[in-house]
């Protein structure tokens, strides 16, 4: 081919290309509001992986087979991701109708204004809710927020490796405290057949943190949008773990490949793991030959009375929805969070669901692993509980500076007391600039 | 009379190569106004003010730029940038410009030597680079697998501030398949008659490279040269795989572009990222310049 | 071809033992040295053929099973079989390609050779255009296009390209122009082509290495790019492969690695083809493309 024949060849396929971009445009349509004849489409974006991916469809699918009228275009990504495009998305005022809202992000949509109210539409039933659960779901005295799953602080840990090596996880109760778990994984490190470690160095993993805080009475966000720790109760948190580290109890950065590790990687090198509850789902599929179980976190014997708490995943409805697609967004939000038929499809990976009758219905349909997380869930969910307060805006950078400040700690670049002052100083200023 | 319409006529061609100008950029002023002139100005605009991306922008004044004086996280990523440019740049065309140079020299099996060489650019930006990289120069990686043979416990060398940068540079230097089939080309360009000419004037390989191959790529290396420094200081997916977005172990991959976004899409600071981002764009634009001034001297071009 | 053999006569070395010594002692060392550069390549194809829970837990080069599962299952992992994201690649990489072609050459040309007032002002402001990082220009970019009712069409992909935005290569190109000897376009000025003809028939032709490393390089950045398409392309249709790919990461519990391997490694053979096809026309210029 000469030198024309390759520009025009080029040329070409740019032509038909450029026609084909067209043609997709065009048969793509506009995601607009309504459509015509009563139909509506509604977008919905999430987060996850491929199978939630598949399974969020899929379910979605069935939906609008059971609602003919109700089309549902899926706006999906991998978490990161996905909050990279909401955040363009929010810029642009082009919000997905119905979307999931990341932790760090809760009270900031709040405040911008994000939120639908979500009392008042009739296709949204709020009936299979006691009134105390409904208040913990407010933001700021609003019910604009769906929670639709629930995940607690746990220590998960291999039950085959236990039992191979002869530990004993103390059951919840009065011998279950952070002392008891400390002393049992520094002994397990020292002297065990797999060479393994007690415990990925995990200091930064935000839910068990909150635990620890609350037992001391202190809390991680307070009611009017402030840090509701001290310095003194996070290095508390990080003493612990700095005893732990240093006694050998815990993987060293090296050999866990830093902060936030894989558990893919490091679960063939740890007795236990500091998580969510719902994590046992998808990590005990990476080790198919061995068993896990979960135990509540631990308890210090001085701990606070409502120490214990919830933590729910959120979806919302966009304020600006056309008001004709109002009750459609219900019904699917309704359709989450209410029908153990979307749960027998999307499984129980965003964890135990927050409709006390449905979490019921999913015991019937639980695998194994999802039965051992609904139990541990529902006796958190029995006990008494004090309020919790979602992370304020301005705020949204804490758990990235609190990793950076723990993995300092364990580089040995900063103490304990200096980062634990920095990270506060660190939240307060975020905190004060976006007031 | 003879020199007034000699001064006409080229006034004339200057006219018309001054309106065929204009054809010729139509396409880039359309672009220009539509698409790059708009988030240039509104990022500028963005600068002074504080602007949470959910609310309308605020003007600051000064205060987004006096707030880097302070900032440990900014003046780190300075730091950890400014290396990387210094280390990575020459390393990694100095490869490409010798591999392309020996890839040049009619060797058989060059198409397979040069898309062997090729191939680590192509993977790019792929998220499999983290757990490849992890794989070498992780705590049981290939390198420290090597160590122990010879008696050495190695530790994870991405998990250690003293060397995590480095194994980036390593990277940079890995890809180094696109600047050299930018050299390539730039060989390619060369007349065989130059290097006819020369040996008939009785010149050998060595004297034939100084006198016809340098010269004559040199605009290539001084192109090569500009952009591989500027997305040098603009390194960010690379960074943002390999330490998951965080910039550890304690910032020492703390690239200047991954705390832009970290404070932009991470914080919703647009305001203070913009202001970053000029600051950067105001060091790339004085690096650039001092390159083009000192190009006069050393960068050979056929047209003047 | 017969250009290639001219090309490689000319420069390959003329005492034939030494030679031969010296072109084997060449081979191994870049054998050497290709097999350490290739080496990650390698271990990632063998992870695509490795059960998935055994690629990070056992994360040797020899597997000690083999399995096309990866494959079948990533395949089809999104609802819709990749053949489709394949195809909405290729649409976008394309256009791409003959929007850079065609808009950076014309600026290029208008750049090194054309004598116009703002001509350097113009060329500092090409260059300045690149230097802003990205993620301050994606937000008001986004605007535009979502005012103009383009999102989860191609055209914000492909609109840029087509009005040379793509500083990089208008730079590359206004630089291998300007290794071209004036003489050449005088010659043509003077016989009466005007700048058109002059960049159609001289010009353009001895661009051909520029041309061939733009396209090139359109297609594998295109192929590649994530984010942009991430942005504006929300539906699963209309994916390109990289936004596909995206939903098999889960930075929570990297669960889909052997999918995301299996289904990278797909998405490369058409680069590599590509560029197998494409480096042929990176030919020694003037002497045989000729001056006609």
């Amino acid at each position: 081919m000469d030198r024309r024949g390759f520009l025009k060849l080029s040329l070409a396929t740019g032509l038909s290309a450029a026609t084909v971009a067209t043609a997709a445009g065009c048969s793509g349509g506009s995601g607009g509001p309504s459509g015509d004849g009563g139909n509506v489409t509604l977008r919905y974006a999430w987060w996850g992986n491929n199978i939630r991916q598949q399974n969020y469809t899929k379910a979605l699918k069935q939906f609008s087979t059971a609602n003919p009228s109700i089309a549902i275009e899926p706006e999906f990504a991998e978490y990161t991701a996905f909050q990279e495009r909401m955040t363009t998305q929010i810029a642009a005022r082009d919000v997905p109708d119905i979307f999931w809202i990341a932790s760090p992000q809760v009270m900031t949509y709040h405040k911008s204004k994000l939120y639908r109210k979500l009392d008042d539409i009739p296709t949204l039933n709020w009936g299979d809710y006691s009134k105390e659960d409904q208040e913990t779901f407010k933001l700021a005295g609003e019910l604009n927020t769906l929670p639709f799953a629930i995940f607690t602080p746990v220590i998960r840990y291999n039950e085959t490796v236990t039992k191979a090596d002869g530990v004993t996880i103390p059951a919840e109760g009065p011998g279950w405290t952070w002392d008891s778990l400390a002393e049992l994984l520094i002994a397990y490190s020292k002297n065990n057949s797999g060479q393994r470690k007690g415990t990925p160095y995990a200091p930064d993993h935000d839910l068990t943190f909150e635990a620890w805080l609350r037992q001391r009475g202190e809390q991680l966000w307070t009611e009017d949008g402030r840090a509701g720790f001290t310095v003194d109760g996070l290095a508390s948190w990080l003493d612990w773990w700095e005893k732990l580290r240093k006694a050998g109890g815990a993987l060293s950065l090296s050999e866990q490949e830093g902060m936030g590790p894989d558990w893919a990687q490091v679960g063939k090198k740890v007795l236990v793991n500091f998580g969510n509850s719902n994590h046992i789902i998808d990590d005990a599929k990476m080790f198919p030959k061995e068993k896990f179980r979960l135990r509540a976190a631990p308890i210090a014997p001085t701990a606070a009375a409502g120490h214990k708490y919830l933590y729910f995943p959120r979806m919302a409805i966009y304020q600006r929805i056309d008001d004709a697609n109002l009750e459609a967004a219900g019904k699917v939000l309704d359709y989450n969070a209410n029908n153990p038929e979307m749960l027998k499809t999307v499984r129980l990976t965003m964890g135990a669901p927050t409709n006390p009758k449905v979490a019921e219905q999913a015991k019937a349909f639980a695998s194994p692993d999802e039965k051992e997380m609904l139990a541990v869930v529902e006796k958190e969910r029995a006990a008494e509980r004090k309020p919790r307060y979602e992370a304020p805006p301005g705020s949204s950078t804490w758990r990235t500076t609190m990793t950076r400040i723990c993995e300092e700690i364990a580089l040995g670049k900063t103490s304990v007391p200096d980062g634990a002052k920095k990270l506060l100083d660190d939240v307060n200023a975020g905190i004060k600039r976006a007031a | 009379m003879r020199s007034r319409s000699a001064n006409a006529k080229v006034h004339s061609h200057l006219n018309r190569q001054g309106r065929a100008a204009h054809v010729f950029l139509i396409p880039w002023q359309l672009g220009f106004l539509l698409i790059t002139a708009v988030p240039l100005f509104a990022s500028l605009y963005l600068a002074f003010t504080n602007y949470d991306i959910l609310n309308p922008p605020e003007w600051t004044g000064l205060e987004n730029f006096q707030r880097m004086i302070h900032d440990d996280q900014f003046w780190a990523s300075v730091k950890v940038t400014l290396i990387y440019v210094v280390v990575s740049v020459p390393l990694q065309l100095g490869f490409a410009l010798l591999l392309a140079l020996i890839l040049d020299r009619g060797l058989s099996g060059l198409a397979f030597y040069r898309s062997a060489f090729y191939l680590p650019s192509l993977l790019g930006s792929s998220v499999a680079i983290a757990i490849l990289w992890r794989e070498i120069f992780g705590d049981d990686g290939l390198i420290n697998k090597g160590l122990a043979l010879i008696g050495i416990h190695g530790e994870s060398w991405l998990q250690n501030p003293k060397t995590a940068l480095a194994t980036l540079i390593v990277l940079n230097v890995w890809t180094f398949g696109s600047p050299m089939v930018i050299f390539l080309a730039g060989l390619r360009q060369i007349p065989d008659e130059l290097y006819e000419a020369a040996k008939v004037d009785g010149a050998g390989v060595w004297r034939q490279f100084t006198h016809v191959t340098v010269p004559l790529l040199t605009p290539i290396i001084f192109f090569n040269l500009i952009l591989q420094t500027i997305g040098a200081f603009q390194t960010f997916t690379q960074a943002h795989i390999i330490s998951g977005g965080t910039g550890g172990p304690a910032n020492s991959t703390l690239f200047y572009t991954l705390y832009v976004y970290q404070q932009g899409f991470v914080a919703f600071d647009m305001g203070y990222a913009s202001a970053l981002a000029w600051v950067l764009m105001v060091a790339i634009a004085v690096v650039t310049a001092l390159h083009f001034l000192v190009s006069k001297y050393w960068v050979f071009y056929g047209d003047s | 071809m017969a250009t290639l053999t001219a090309g490689e006569v000319i420069s390959s070395p003329a005492p034939v033992r030494q030679g031969r010594f010296r072109s084997v002692l060449k081979h191994t060392g870049l054998l050497v040295f290709v097999a350490f550069m290739i080496y990650p390549l390698v271990w990632m194809v063998v992870s695509a053929f490795k059960p998935p829970e055994q690629i990070l837990t056992e994360p040797g080069i020899i597997p000690s099973d083999l399995t096309f599962e990866n494959f079948k299952e990533g395949w089809h992992a999104l609802n819709r079989p990749f053949s489709v994201f394949f195809v909405n690649s290729l649409i976008v990489t394309l256009g791409s390609i003959a929007g850079n072609l065609f808009s950076c050459s014309l600026t290029a040309y208008a750049l090194a050779r054309l004598q116009f007032r703002m001509r350097k002002v113009y060329f500092a402001i090409t260059l300045a255009s690149v230097m802003l990082p990205f993620h301050v220009l994606v937000i008001p970019q986004y605007i535009f296009f979502s005012q103009l009712d383009l999102v989860n069409t191609y055209w914000p992909l492909l609109i840029p390209k087509f009005l040379a935005t793509d500083a990089f290569f208008v730079f590359l190109m206004v630089q291998f122009i300007r290794t071209l000897p004036r003489e050449l376009d005088r010659a043509a000025w003077i016989d009466g082509a005007g700048p058109f003809l002059t960049f159609w028939y001289v010009v353009l032709p001895l661009m051909r290495p520029a041309l061939v490393t733009t396209t090139i390089f359109t297609f594998i950045w295109t192929w590649n790019d994530f984010f942009v398409p991430l942005i504006y392309l929300t539906r699963t249709k209309v994916f390109t492969v990289p936004v596909a790919l995206n939903s098999m990461v889960d930075s929570e519990t990297q669960s889909g690695v052997g999918m995301l391997f299996a289904m990278s490694l797909l998405s490369l053979v058409p680069i590599l083809i590509f560029f197998a096809v494409a480096q042929k026309y990176l030919i020694r210029g003037i002497a045989t493309t000729g001056l006609k």
